[in-house]
């Protein structure tokens, strides 16, 4: 692999690049009014509490958009023209970045059900990718 | 109903152009300066005269080149400014500092500059989009820069109230034909057809290459003054009857005003309230077009058609050249060239002093000369918006 582009994991948010690792998608939750955010931050920003717990997110929401690459701003990502950034709302609430993967771009469409699939990377880093979930046909 | 003291205090009092497009010699200060020597020139006032100078976020410069900063600009032109101002990652915030500081009398003539030299630097605009995240943790998906972050938001909005290419055309063609008029823009000798829009490749699906603004090396400038100093100037002064900015801060990965409710609708609400004009009144729009959904959106929130019903809005050309409706006269952003909000401010301006030329309003076929304008501004992932509404000296 040639000059691929890998999360920085800062001081702050080690523990979701972490929980990615061990393929759990963790966010903070606030104890005082129970909003789950991202991005990483200290404090809730609905109620400026700085208390907050760590939850598992389940892994599963809806594409709320998406947008298809045709040109690559990075050399890495031209092998892969034309490909997609799908933004994820996820059912405890956060918006996260992702790909949706195993799928034809043409199949996309906003509110499509999703889940979380880890891609390792190598031993220390997954990054948390979606795909669409299937509607089961009688 | 008591008249805001801010609706008409301030006016745009000069211009300052450069050579703009594909310039292979020049650094991007060098177009600031020159911009704004040409604004001070075109002012008709002494380059001392100006006691506030400010720039618009600059971009990294090349290796070889300094690092832009008001200090080097006021030294280039060799003055002091009591003010000295630079916004960052694009709050649209001129406007707002500009008048207030001559309302209260900081400052007497204020100098306004954006220069950059996008085209030599090859800047495609990826490490100025402004995210929550670190870098890597969004360019490991493939996450780069703002095309896709508006393409993201145009695509929720195809999806949720049916906008899409048949809107964005219309924004991309008729901002096409009149820079078939103007011969500083970019585009001027390159007319475009429908076949031509469809035909342009996309660069983050759903925009197409004629979807985005253009990349070029250039500066703009303008002077702004009390309107009070305008009158005793050499040009008709573009009066600013109202300002308003919104700035909803959240980046596109996190945004829930992406199709509706952007700052465009705050922002222009507090301006029309100061400026005391209704949609009806507007004879001109210049909608800051950085890309033709930011039109489509900022227009809808502005109320002058419902979200998704674009095509019954431009199907009669009321934007086009003689039309009844005029937007982006000079070519815009997507067809004069890239000077941020001041492309959109300087043409509302100029028209306003009667010196637009070949597409000048009231004398180009169909169309009336202007007395009130409307002027959008626009930055980062639709974070910031300030909406300016200029008039002539008749409506005060
Ligand atoms: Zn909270």
């Amino acid at each position: 692999m040639k000059n691929i582009i890998l999360p920085t994991p800062n001081e702050e948010t080690e523990f979701f690049w972490e929980g990615c690792k061990h393929h759990k998608l963790l966010f903070q939750k606030c104890n005082d009014c129970g909003f789950v955010r991202w991005p990483v931050n200290i404090l809730c920003p609905e109620c400026l509490s700085f208390n907050y717990s760590i939850i598992e997110s389940k892994g599963r929401g809806f594409i709320f958009t998406y947008a298809i690459y045709h040109y690559a701003y990075h050399e890495s990502f031209k092998e892969k023209l034309p490909y997609n950034v799908a933004i994820i709302k996820l059912n405890e609430g956060p918006m996260l970045l992702s790909n949706i993967i195993d799928c034809n771009n043409d199949e996309l469409t906003c509110e499509s059900p999703v889940e979380v699939v880890f891609e390792d990377i190598d031993d220390e880093v997954s990054l948390p990718k979606f795909k669409i979930i299937k509607k089961i046909k009688f | 109903m008591i008249k805001n003291p801010l609706r008409g205090c301030s006016a745009i009092a000069g211009i300052g152009y450069t050579e703009q497009g594909k310039i292979a010699n020049r650094t991007a200060l060098s177009f600031h300066t020159e911009a704004c020597a040409n604004a001070i020139k075109d002012a008709g006032i002494k380059k001392d005269d100006i006691d506030g100078l400010f720039i618009y976020r600059h971009f990294n410069t090349r290796s070889n080149e300094p690092d832009i900063t008001p200090y080097l600009v006021a030294q280039q032109l060799g003055i002091k400014p009591d003010y000295l101002s630079e916004e960052a990652n694009c709050a649209r915030s001129h406007l707002y500092n500009a008048v207030s500081l001559l309302y209260s009398g900081l400052c007497k003539y204020i100098l306004i500059s954006y220069a950059d030299n996008a085209l030599l630097s090859k800047r495609t605009f990826v490490d100025e989009a402004t995210h929550g995240e670190p870098f890597g943790d969004v360019a490991a998906f493939g996450q780069f820069g703002l095309v896709s972050a508006y393409a993201m938001a145009a695509r929720r909005a195809m999806f949720e109230n049916g906008t899409g290419p048949n809107v964005w055309k219309h924004i991309a063609m008729s901002t096409r034909a009149w820079a078939n008029l103007n011969p500083r823009a970019i585009m001027h000798r390159k007319v475009m057809s429908e076949d031509d829009y469809f035909n342009s490749k996309y660069i983050v699906e759903p925009l197409r290459l004629f979807d985005c603004a253009l990349i070029n090396d250039g500066g703009r400038a303008c002077v702004i003054t009390t309107t009070e100093r305008a009158k005793d100037l050499k040009n008709s002064p573009a009066v600013i009857l109202g300002i308003g900015q919104s700035n909803p801060s959240y980046d596109i990965h996190q945004s829930f005003y992406m199709t509706k409710n952007s700052g465009a609708k705050r922002a222009s609400e507090l301006a029309m309230h100061m400026a005391k004009v209704t949609h009806k009144d507007i004879d001109a729009l210049q909608i800051y077009d950085c890309f033709t959904y930011t039109v489509d959106l900022t227009l809808s929130d502005y109320g002058f058609y419902d979200y998704g019903h674009g095509e019954e809005f431009f199907n009669d050309k009321k934007t086009y050249p003689g039309g009844r409706l005029p937007m982006n006269t000079s070519g815009g952003l997507l067809s004069e060239a890239y000077f941020m909000g001041l492309t959109q401010l300087t043409e509302g301006a100029i028209q306003l002093m009667g010196r637009a030329e070949e597409r000048q309003l009231g004398v180009l076929n169909g169309t009336k000369k202007p007395n009130i304008v409307l002027c959008s501004d626009n930055g980062a992932a639709l974070q910031t918006h300030n909406c300016t509404i200029l008039g002539s000296i008749d409506t005060l």
